[in-house]
């Protein structure tokens, strides 16, 4: 039971940077999700603090003992593969005894010597583990006799039965069909609050990341973009890849200009206008919008954005819509072109809206985020409460 | 409800259809077999064999032929055989070893210039191995090593390696590299990982690829031939050419045919014993599937 650290690691290939100058301090008991695209970085990271991969640059300690030289036998760590892994032709309880049998332990007489588990001692953990898996009935099997979600499990217990300082789970849930996912990501979180290990979880599926990590580590080319409990990175997201990888369904970006506007600063994306407080400097942003913090009403209020619901996703407890925001009508007989259709996407109430229905959108004012054209947070700008 | 039968004709047509090719392709194969056996049950002379073969007379049956091979043979044929099977058997044991760690390097270390290996031993292999008997010959020759066991294992084995390697390699690739380091991570050396994950989960291929190596050893003439001139190394190969050129009787098919019939046993006996290693399948469910 230790954390592990990265320090300034980084991971070339030949041509390419796998990871760039990562650094990251997972804490004792930590569950860690790694997340990221694939090709972000993130399963070599995890490869990395393995021992399967030897970093270009940087450190990896585990607990204060430097590790970078270490053999992958060597670092006492237990991972689990996306493919599991099993050895085919061992059965699932000699899948699981297999490192126990390989590893020396220091003799009770003679604490410099060391010899292996005794039989009884190896019986003893595979059948704990196994227990607490469910896995107990089927010990005999082969991997091939075994379905996805037994597999899994054996994965699981032989990592388990090792006691290792943490635990490396590299997309341990993707080979699953959706319904066993849903259920082996509660008892992998169960799994986790029973041991206290540290987890670090390599995913993709950022439903995975928010519904697992204590803490999301989100990776895009190699870099390490943001670090943060899963409240603090939908609520505080660093940048706008990490907005929108991060939530769904995914947040919605108006990409627009901020103009002067009397003694402040307007948002302006035809047809929307909305004043902003705070710091702003005139140029092109981007303002970032939850679809739940997108409020959608039937009457319009004098600060709304008129607008037309042109799709509707029922997901039963709650709809998704897909809104047309139209703007204030042109004045009459302006010559001026209709603006391009703007597209919005709302979290409702249950069978509120139907296509076709016309609806009145606000943002909710703390909720908005600013980035600019380099995707980067601009903090210090918020929406006004109030719409002129 | 009129086309079901007719459907049905047609999948019985097709099914004895499928049979009598199939049984055709047996006979093929099979008929040298028992030309072989019922040869070597008899002592006619060659002309009177072919009626003899095809409607055989229980009453000419008889053993003679064995019991020549098996007692009154010069040098005697346990002798022959020991040697084949020493020859053989030192080849195919070394030369799957060597093959195993080649197969091993080449497949799941990355070193430069490993694809150009492969395709050099791979080119090695389309020469036609008696091309080497020649140049072989100088080189043993000038090592001490003609008429010695050294001398041909050492050939053999080499001749293993470059197939085998190759066929091990090839499975080996198809292993998944998650197992290998699942194994590292569970406290294994790549050694113990080589020997206790990767040669388990190879056993299919090393089994042909054991008797591949026995079997070309284990019937080779051409090398044997040159490199063997005292009676106490001769082989099985060397001793059925010797009956039937030389002083027990020319063209005595009845002899030869016998001795061809327990020349084989040992080799039906090597495929059955690895037979269950060659069924396979054993890296399925290893991964998702």
């Amino acid at each position: 039971m230790t954390g592990v650290t990265l320090q300034n690691v980084t991971k070339r290939f030949k041509t390419e940077t796998a990871v760039d100058d990562v650094s990251l301090a997972i804490v004792d008991g930590e569950f860690v999700v790694i997340l990221g695209a694939s090709g972000s970085g993130k399963s070599t990271i995890l490869r990395i603090i393995a021992g399967l991969e030897v970093q270009t640059s940087g450190h990896v300690y585990i607990g204060d003992m430097l590790v970078d030289d270490y053999e992958p036998r060597d670092r006492n760590l237990a991972m689990v593969f996306q493919s599991y892994a099993l050895y085919p032709h061992l059965n699932a309880y000699d899948n699981i005894a297999f490192g126990l049998r390989v590893r020396r332990v220091p003799r009770a007489d003679h604490p410099r010597k060391l010899r292996h588990l005794t039989k009884r001692e190896v019986d003893a953990k595979v059948r704990s583990a196994a227990q607490m898996l469910g896995i107990g009935e089927m010990l005999r099997k082969r991997p091939a006799e075994l379905s996805g979600g037994q597999r899994q499990r054996v994965a699981l217990a032989r990592a388990m039965v090792r006691d290792p300082e943490a635990f490396l789970l590299d997309e341990p849930l993707s080979n699953l069909d959706a319904k066993i996912r849903s259920s082996a990501r509660i008892e992998l979180k169960r799994l986790h609050a029973r041991l206290r290990q540290t987890f670090i979880f390599v995913t993709h599926d950022q439903s995975e990341a928010m519904t697992l990590g204590d803490r999301l580590a989100i990776l895009n080319h190699g870099r390490l973009l943001q670090c943060d409990t899963p409240e603090r990175v939908l609520s505080h997201p660093a940048n706008q890849y990490v907005a929108s990888f991060v939530g769904s369904p995914e947040m919605v970006f108006l990409e627009g200009n901020v103009q002067p506007a009397g003694a402040g600063y307007t948002f302006v994306k035809d047809p929307v206008r909305i004043p902003i407080r705070g710091a702003a400097r005139p140029g092109p942003v981007t303002l970032g919008v939850r679809p739940w913090d997108v409020r959608v009403e039937k009457e319009g209020s004098p600060t709304a954005l008129p607008s037309r619901v042109t799709g509707v996703e029922r997901l039963g407890s709650s709809d998704h819509l897909f809104l047309e925001l139209a703007g204030p009508a042109p004045a009459s007989g302006a010559a001026a072109p209709a603006p391009p259709a703007l597209s919005v996407r709302a979290v409702t109430r249950a069978y509120d809206f139907n296509v076709g229905d016309r609806a009145f959108v606000t943002f909710d004012p703390d909720r908005a985020l600013f980035f600019d054209a380099e995707g980067a947070r601009l903090e210090s700008m918020s929406l006004a409460t109030r719409l002129p | 409800m009129r086309v079901r039968p007719r459907r049905r004709w047609v999948r019985l047509a097709k099914r004895v259809a499928s049979h009598l090719v199939l049984i055709l392709a047996c006979a093929f194969a099979l008929f040298p077999i028992y030309f072989i056996v019922v040869t070597s049950l008899s002592t006619l002379p060659i002309a009177a064999i072919t009626a003899h073969v095809l409607v055989p007379n229980p009453h000419s049956l008889t053993a003679a032929s064995y019991n020549t091979i098996l007692y009154h043979l010069s040098p005697s044929f346990l002798a022959l055989m020991t040697n084949s099977l020493i020859f053989a058997g030192s080849a195919a044991a070394t030369g799957l070893a060597l093959a195993a760690f080649t197969g091993f390097a080449l497949s799941k270390f990355n070193f430069p210039g490993r694809r150009t290996f492969v395709y050099f031993i791979l080119l090695i292999s389309l020469f036609p191995g008696v091309l080497l008997v020649i140049p072989y010959y100088f080189m043993f020759n000038s090592l001490g090593l003609i008429d010695t066991y050294l001398g041909l294992i050492i050939p053999y084995s080499a001749g293993a390696v470059v197939f085998s390697g190759i066929l091990v390699k090839n499975y080996m690739d198809s292993i998944p590299d998650d197992i290998e380091e699942a194994a590292l991570v569970d406290g294994l050396s790549r050694t113990q990982a080589f020997f206790r994950v990767l040669i388990p989960l190879c056993y299919p291929v090393l089994g042909l690829a054991a008797f591949l190596a026995f079997l070309g050893p284990y019937t080779d003439f051409a090398l044997a031939h040159l490199f063997i001139t005292t009676t106490n190394l001769e082989t099985l190969a060397l001793g059925i050419y010797s009956i039937n050129s030389g002083d027990q009787g020319t063209q005595n098919y009845g002899l030869v045919t016998a001795f061809a019939v327990v020349m084989s046993l040992p080799i039906v006996a090597f495929y059955l014993a690895f037979q269950r290693y060659i069924i396979g399948g054993l890296t399925l469910g290893a991964v998702r599937g």
